[in-house]
C-alpha cells in the first residue's frame, strides 16, 4: 500500500485501541466532582388525566436537592420543535413533562434530583400523581374513527397528516392516471403490516449538564447524533444565547436514528443544573429506555398493482397508515412521507398515487430509526413483486427484470418526487442471482418439497436515496435545517492535518473514514491526520447530521476544503522553488516542478512552515494553511442493490432457518470495505429482528408489555446468518470521489426478502406473510390456519 | 440513607476496599467506586452480556450480583484483559477483523471470547455462536465477531503449539 493510496483501503479503525482496552468514554462514564443524579416519573397509564401532583413527601427525603413538577418548569421553558412540518401536519413541541394528561406509558410526569440514582428513585415514591384513567386508542386504524378517544384534544382528531403523493414527479409532471386501474389486466391486492421496533442500541440515552454561573455557560455532554442541531434548540428553548451552549459528545454505544431527536430529559437535566449550579446527570435504565426512547416503523399499508398480463407494471396505488404514537417527535412525520417516496423502488412505474395518513395513538412516539421510511416502503412493493409474480404465474426474479429503470435511464425522476441520480439495477439483481445460483436452487425446491422440506427462496430489490441533502429541497420540503456539511482542515507549522467535523460518529468509523479521505487527497500518511469530533466550539455547524447515510457529503467537504489548500501550497511553493505556479503541481504531499528531469519539489511540511512564518507570502495570501469548506450537495444520491435469502420453514414450529444469505451492494466506490461490510452486516441484522422477532407489544389500555430484553427480543449470534456480500460500483456523477450513503441501506431489503422467501418455502399451503414479524408462533397461527 | 459496608476485591490484580450500600450492585460499584468504566451496562437484568466480567475466573454479570456477594472474590475486568502492557490476541483480533463498532458490547465480548477460549481452544463457527449466544450486539450482525474469535483462537494455537 502506498502511503497515497488510503481509499479503498481495508484500514484498521484508530477508534479501536482505546474501545478494546475498556477505555473508551461513554456518557455514563462522565463523572463530573459534585454530580448529582436525576431519576424520572413517568406514567403508568397509556392515557390518563393527572388531577394532581402532591411532591411534598419526596423534597423532604434524605439526599434529594430538587423535585421537578410541572409547576417547578420556569416559565421561559419552551417545548422543543418539529422539524419537519410538512404543510397540512398539525403542530405539536415535545415537552419536558406531561401538561395535564399523559397520553403514553413512560411520558415523564415529574423528576427528582438527589446525590446519587439509587437515592434519586428511592424518592420517586415520595411522588403522589392523582391519574384519572381515560379510554386509550392502541390501534392506528381504530385511531381514525369517529368514536375514537382524542389524544391530543386541540387537534379534534387523531390525524396528524393527511398527505397524498398524487403523482407527481420532480420536474413537476403528473403520472397518475386512475382509469389505468379500471382497465388493468390484472390487478394485484395486498394488506401489509410493519411491526413497531426501533433501533435499541446497547447503550441507553443519557445527558450530564454542567450550568457555570461565572461565564453564563451551560456545557452539556450529550449522545445526541446531531449535537449543532441539539444546541440550537436546547439554547432556543432554556432562552440562551447559542454560544452560552457547548455540547460535548463522547463515544456513543450505538444511535441507529434513535438520539437524533431531542427528548425530555435533556430539557429536564439542563434546567436541574441551572437551578442548582451543579452538574446533573441522567442515564435511562433499560426499561425507560425502551418505553421513552422513539420507536419506529409501525405501518398498515394496502397495495394495489396494476399489470398488464405480461408482467409489464401500469401503475402503484396505495395507502399508508402510519402508527404515530402519542404525538409528533422531533421529524414529525418524516418516515411516512419517505416510505411513500421510496415505494416506486428501482421500477418503471407510470402511475402512481399513495395516501399517506399519520394517527396518534396512545403509544411511544415513534421516528427516526435507521433506514427512516425507505425500509418500509421497500417491504411494501417488493412483498407486492412477488405477489404479482405469484398471479401472473410468473418467476420473482423475471418480473423484477422486465420491470427495472434501466443504467442508461437517469437521472431517473420516480412519480413520487424522488431522484435518483445512478444505479446499474439489472446488475445487482442478476449478480445475485449468479451468486445464490438460483436456478439450481429452484430446481432443488422441488426436490426437496418432496421430501417434505420447505425451502424458501426470498429477493428483494432496493434504492436508498441518501447524501441528504439539497438544502434548498429541504426547505421545499418544510424541512427545517439545512443539508450542508461543513468541514476545517488545518495543516499544521509541522505539516500534519487535523480535520474538523460537525458529524457525529456512532460507531460506523466515521473518524477512520475521514482520516482516509483526508490523507488520501493531501497524499500523507493516515497518522499524520487528527480527526476532531463531538465539540460544538470546534467544529463548523451541521444541521442534519445523520451520519448513518452522511460520509458520502461529509468526505466532500474534507475534499474540497484540501482542493483550496492545494491550491495555496502551491502558490507558496512557486515562491520556495523560485517556479511559476502554473508549472507546479501537488502530489503525494508535495509541491513539484511538472515534467522536470531533476526532481525539484518541496514537502507539505516546508510548505506549512512558510505559510507560518509568513516571511514571503504570494501577494494576497494571508498566513496559515487552511481551509473550511461547507458542501451543500446538489442532488441525493441513489444507493442500491439486492438481497437474496434462502430460508427453511418447519412448519411444525414456524421456527426458520437461513441457508444462505447473499447480498449486492452498490454504494459506489468504497472508502473502506472493512467498515462498509460492518456497516451491511449490522443493518440487515437490525433489520433481521424487526423481521423475525422484535416488536413492542401494548395492550388495549395502551400499558407496554415488553419492557425487557426477556419480552423484547434482539437478535442473538444464532439468529443472525452469515452473510456473503457482493459488489457493483456506480459512482453517483456529481459527488467528489462518487461516494454514496450506506450506511443505512442494509435495514431496507430484509424485511421483503425473508416474507418473500417464507411466503414461497410454504407456497404449498398458500400461506402469505403479510406481517412483521414473523415470529415462530405468528408462523405456526398460519400455518395452521391454512393447513385446517 | 442506607449504611454503607466496607467491600475487599482483588480487581485485576490488585487489593481494593471500598465502602458501598448493601444494595449496589457489584458493575456500579467497578464503574462508580473503583473508576473502572469499561465495564457497561446495556440492560441491568442480565440478558445483554455488556457487564460481564470474571469472577474467581468464572464469567458472571456484575449486574446481577450485589457487590457485597462478591467480598474476597478476584475479579477480571476488561482493563486487566492486557498483560504486561501487551494486548491479549482476543483484543487483538476485534480491531483486526472490525469485531466491534461503537464498542459498547466489546469488554463484555472480549471477555467472553477469552472465556470461551480457555473452555474450548479450537472452537468451530457454530461453538462460538451458540457459546456467546448470552451476549448482544447491536451493530456488527456479529459475523464479524466470529471470525474475531476464531482469529483469535488460531493466533493463540500458534504460539502454544
Amino acid at each position: 500500500m502506498t502511503t497515497t493510496q488510503w481509499i479503498g483501503a481495508r484500514a484498521p479503525r484508530r477508534e479501536d485501541p482505546a474501545l478494546i482496552r475498556g477505555r473508551g468514554r461513554y456518557i455514563a462514564d462522565i463523572n463530573l466532582p459534585a454530580t448529582l443524579h436525576m431519576a424520572i416519573l413517568r406514567s403508568p397509564y397509556g392515557h390518563a388525566r393527572i388531577n394532581s401532583i402532591d411532591a411534598s413527601e419526596a423534597r423532604t427525603m434524605d439526599g434529594v436537592h430538587l423535585v421537578i413538577t410541572p409547576d417547578d418548569i420556569p416559565d421561559h421553558v419552551t417545548q422543543f420543535p418539529i422539524v419537519w412540518r410538512l404543510p397540512g401536519q398539525k403542530d405539536s413541541g415535545i415537552p419536558a413533562l406531561a401538561q395535564g394528561k399523559v397520553r403514553y406509558v413512560g411520558e415523564p410526569v415529574a423528576a427528582v434530583v438527589a446525590e446519587s440514582r439509587y437515592l434519586a428513585e428511592d424518592a420517586l415514591d415520595g411522588i403522589d400523581v392523582d391519574y384519572e384513567p381515560l379510554d386509550a386508542v392502541t390501534d392506528c386504524e381504530q385511531a381514525l374513527e369517529d368514536d375514537a378517544p382524542v389524544i391530543n384534544e386541540e387537534w379534534g382528531d387523531n390525524v396528524a397528516i393527511h398527505h397524498v403523493f398524487a403523482g407527481y414527479n420532480a420536474l413537476g409532471e403528473c403520472h397518475y392516471e386512475p382509469e389505468v386501474f379500471d382497465n388493468a389486466e390484472e390487478i394485484v391486492r395486498g394488506r401489509l403490516t410493519i411491526g413497531r421496533h426501533s433501533g435499541i442500541p446497547l447503550e441507553t440515552r443519557g445527558i450530564v449538564a454542567d450550568w457555570d454561573e461565572i461565564h453564563g455557560r451551560l456545557t452539556v455532554h450529550s449522545e445526541s447524533q446531531v449535537a449543532h442541531l441539539f444546541r440550537t434548540e436546547l439554547a432556543a428553548s432554556l432562552g440562551l444565547p447559542e454560544t452560552a451552549v457547548r455540547v460535548l459528545t463522547p463515544n456513543m454505544g450505538g444511535g441507529f436514528g434513535n438520539k437524533w431527536d431531542r427528548y425530555p430529559e435533556d430539557l429536564l437535566v439542563s434546567i436541574a443544573s441551572m437551578e442548582l449550579g451543579k452538574p446533573v446527570k441522567w442515564i435511562a435504565d433499560r426499561r425507560e429506555g425502551l418505553m421513552s426512547t422513539v420507536h419506529g416503523r409501525a405501518q398498515v399499508q394496502e397495495w394495489e398493482l396494476a399489470l398488464r398480463s405480461d408482467g409489464t407494471i401500469l401503475g402503484l396505488r396505495g395507502k399508508v397508515i402510519n402508527d404515530l404514537g402519542a404525538h409528533l417527535h422531533s421529524v414529525g412525520i418524516g418516515p411516512a412521507w419517505v416510505t411513500g417516496a421510496a415505494a416506486p423502488n428501482q421500477y418503471r412505474i407510470a402511475n402512481y398515487y399513495c395516501d399517506v395518513i399519520a394517527a396518534t395513538t396512545n403509544k411511544t412516539p415513534t421516528s427516526t430509526f435507521r433506514g427512516f421510511g425507505g425500509p418500509e416502503g421497500i417491504f411494501g412493493i417488493e412483498r407486492m413483486m412477488d405477489k404479482a409474480a405469484k398471479q401472473l404465474g410468473m418467476d420473482p426474479a423475471e418480473i423484477r427484470r422486465m420491470n427495472m429503470i434501466q443504467p442508461d435511464q437517469f437521472p431517473w425522476f420516480n412519480a413520487a418526487g424522488a431522484v435518483y441520480d445512478s444505479g446499474n439495477f439489472p446488475a445487482c439483481l442478476e449478480k445475485a442471482l449468479e451468486a445464490a445460483d438460483y436456478d439450481r436452487l429452484r430446481a432443488e425446491q422441488e426436490e426437496l418439497r418432496s421430501q417434505g422440506i420447505y425451502r424458501g427462496i426470498g429477493i428483494s430489490s432496493y434504492i436508498h436515496v441518501s447524501g441528504f441533502g439539497p438544502s434548498p429541497i429541504l426547505g421545499y420540503l418544510s424541512y427545517y435545517t439545512g443539508g450542508y456539511e461543513g468541514s476545517t482542515v488545518k495543516i499544521d507549522p509541522n505539516g500534519k492535518a487535523t480535520v474538523y467535523t460537525g458529524m457525529i460518529p456512532m460507531g460506523q468509523g466515521t473518524e477512520t473514514t475521514l482520516a482516509q479521505v483526508a490523507a488520501h487527497h493531501l497524499g500523507i500518511d493516515m497518522a499524520d491526520v487528527r480527526v476532531v469530533w463531538g465539540d460544538t466550539d470546534q467544529t463548523p455547524y451541521t444541521g442534519f447530521g445523520s451520519a448513518g447515510s452522511r460520509s458520502n457529503v461529509a468526505a466532500v467537504a474534507v475534499i474540497k476544503a484540501i482542493e483550496e489548500i492545494k491550491a495555496k501550497a502551491v502558490r507558496i511553493g512557486a515562491g520556495m522553488l523560485e517556479a511559476d505556479a502554473e508549472d507546479l503541481e501537488y502530489a503525494d504531499g508535495m509541491v513539484s516542478v511538472k515534467g522536470a528531469e531533476e526532481m525539484r519539489s518541496v514537502s507539505l511540511a516546508q510548505v506549512a512552515q512558510q505559510a507560518y512564518w509568513a516571511h514571503a507570502l504570494p501577494e494576497g495570501d494571508q498566513p496559515f494553511l487552511e481551509a473550511t469548506y461547507v458542501y451543500d450537495p446538489p442532488n441525493f444520491t441513489t444507493a442500491s442493490g439486492c438481497h437474496l435469502v434462502v430460508l427453511d420453514v418447519d412448519t411444525q414450529t414456524g421456527k426458520i432457518t437461513f441457508r444462505n444469505y447473499v447480498v449486492v451492494d452498490d454504494c459506489g466506490p468504497v472508502i473502506n470495505p472493512l467498515l462498509v461490510e460492518g456497516q451491511i452486516h449490522g443493518g440487515i441484522a437490525q433489520a433481521l429482528g424487526g423481521a423475525l422477532l422484535e416488536e413492542f407489544v401494548y395492550d388495549s389500555d395502551g400499558q407496554l408489555l415488553t419492557t425487557s430484553f426477556m419480552d423484547y427480543l434482539l437478535p442473538s449470534f444464532t439468529d443472525v446468518p452469515d452473510m456473503e456480500i457482493h459488489h457493483v460500483v456506480t459512482p453517483s456523477p456529481h459527488t467528489e470521489g462518487g461516494f454514496k450513503g450506506m450506511g443505512e441501506a442494509g435495514t431496507f431489503p430484509p424485511g421483503a426478502a425473508v416474507a418473500n422467501a417464507v411466503t414461497d418455502a410454504l407456497t404449498p399451503l398458500g400461506v402469505e406473510a403479510d406481517k412483521l414479524p414473523i415470529t415462530p408462533n405468528r408462523l405456526w397461527g398460519l400455518i395452521k390456519e391454512a393447513t385446517g | 440513607m442506607m449504611g454503607q459496608v466496607a467491600i475487599t476485591l482483588n480487581v485485576n490484580g490488585r487489593n481494593q476496599t471500598t465502602l458501598a450500600e448493601p444494595r449496589e450492585i457489584l458493575a456500579d460499584v467497578l464503574r462508580d467506586r473503583l473508576g473502572l468504566t469499561g465495564t457497561h451496562l446495556g440492560c441491568e437484568h442480565g440478558v445483554c452480556g455488556a457487564c460481564t466480567v470474571l469472577l474467581d475466573g468464572e464469567m458472571v454479570r456484575s449486574c446481577l450480583l450485589f457487590a457485597v456477594q462478591a467480598q474476597g472474590a478476584s475479579i477480571t475486568t476488561i482493563e486487566g484483559v492486557e498483560q504486561d502492557g501487551e494486548l491479549h490476541p482476543m483484543q487483538k483480533a476485534f480491531s483486526e477483523y472490525h469485531g466491534l463498532q461503537c464498542g459498547f458490547c466489546t469488554p463484555g465480548m472480549i471477555l467472553a471470547g477469552v472465556d470461551l477460549l480457555k473452555r474450548n481452544p479450537d472452537p468451530s463457527p457454530d461453538e462460538v455462536r451458540e457459546d456467546m449466544g448470552g451476549n448482544i450486539c447491536r451493530c456488527t450482525g456479529y459475523q464479524k465477531i466470529v471470525e474475531s474469535v476464531l482469529g483469535a483462537a488460531r493466533e493463540m494455537n500458534e504460539v502454544t503449539s
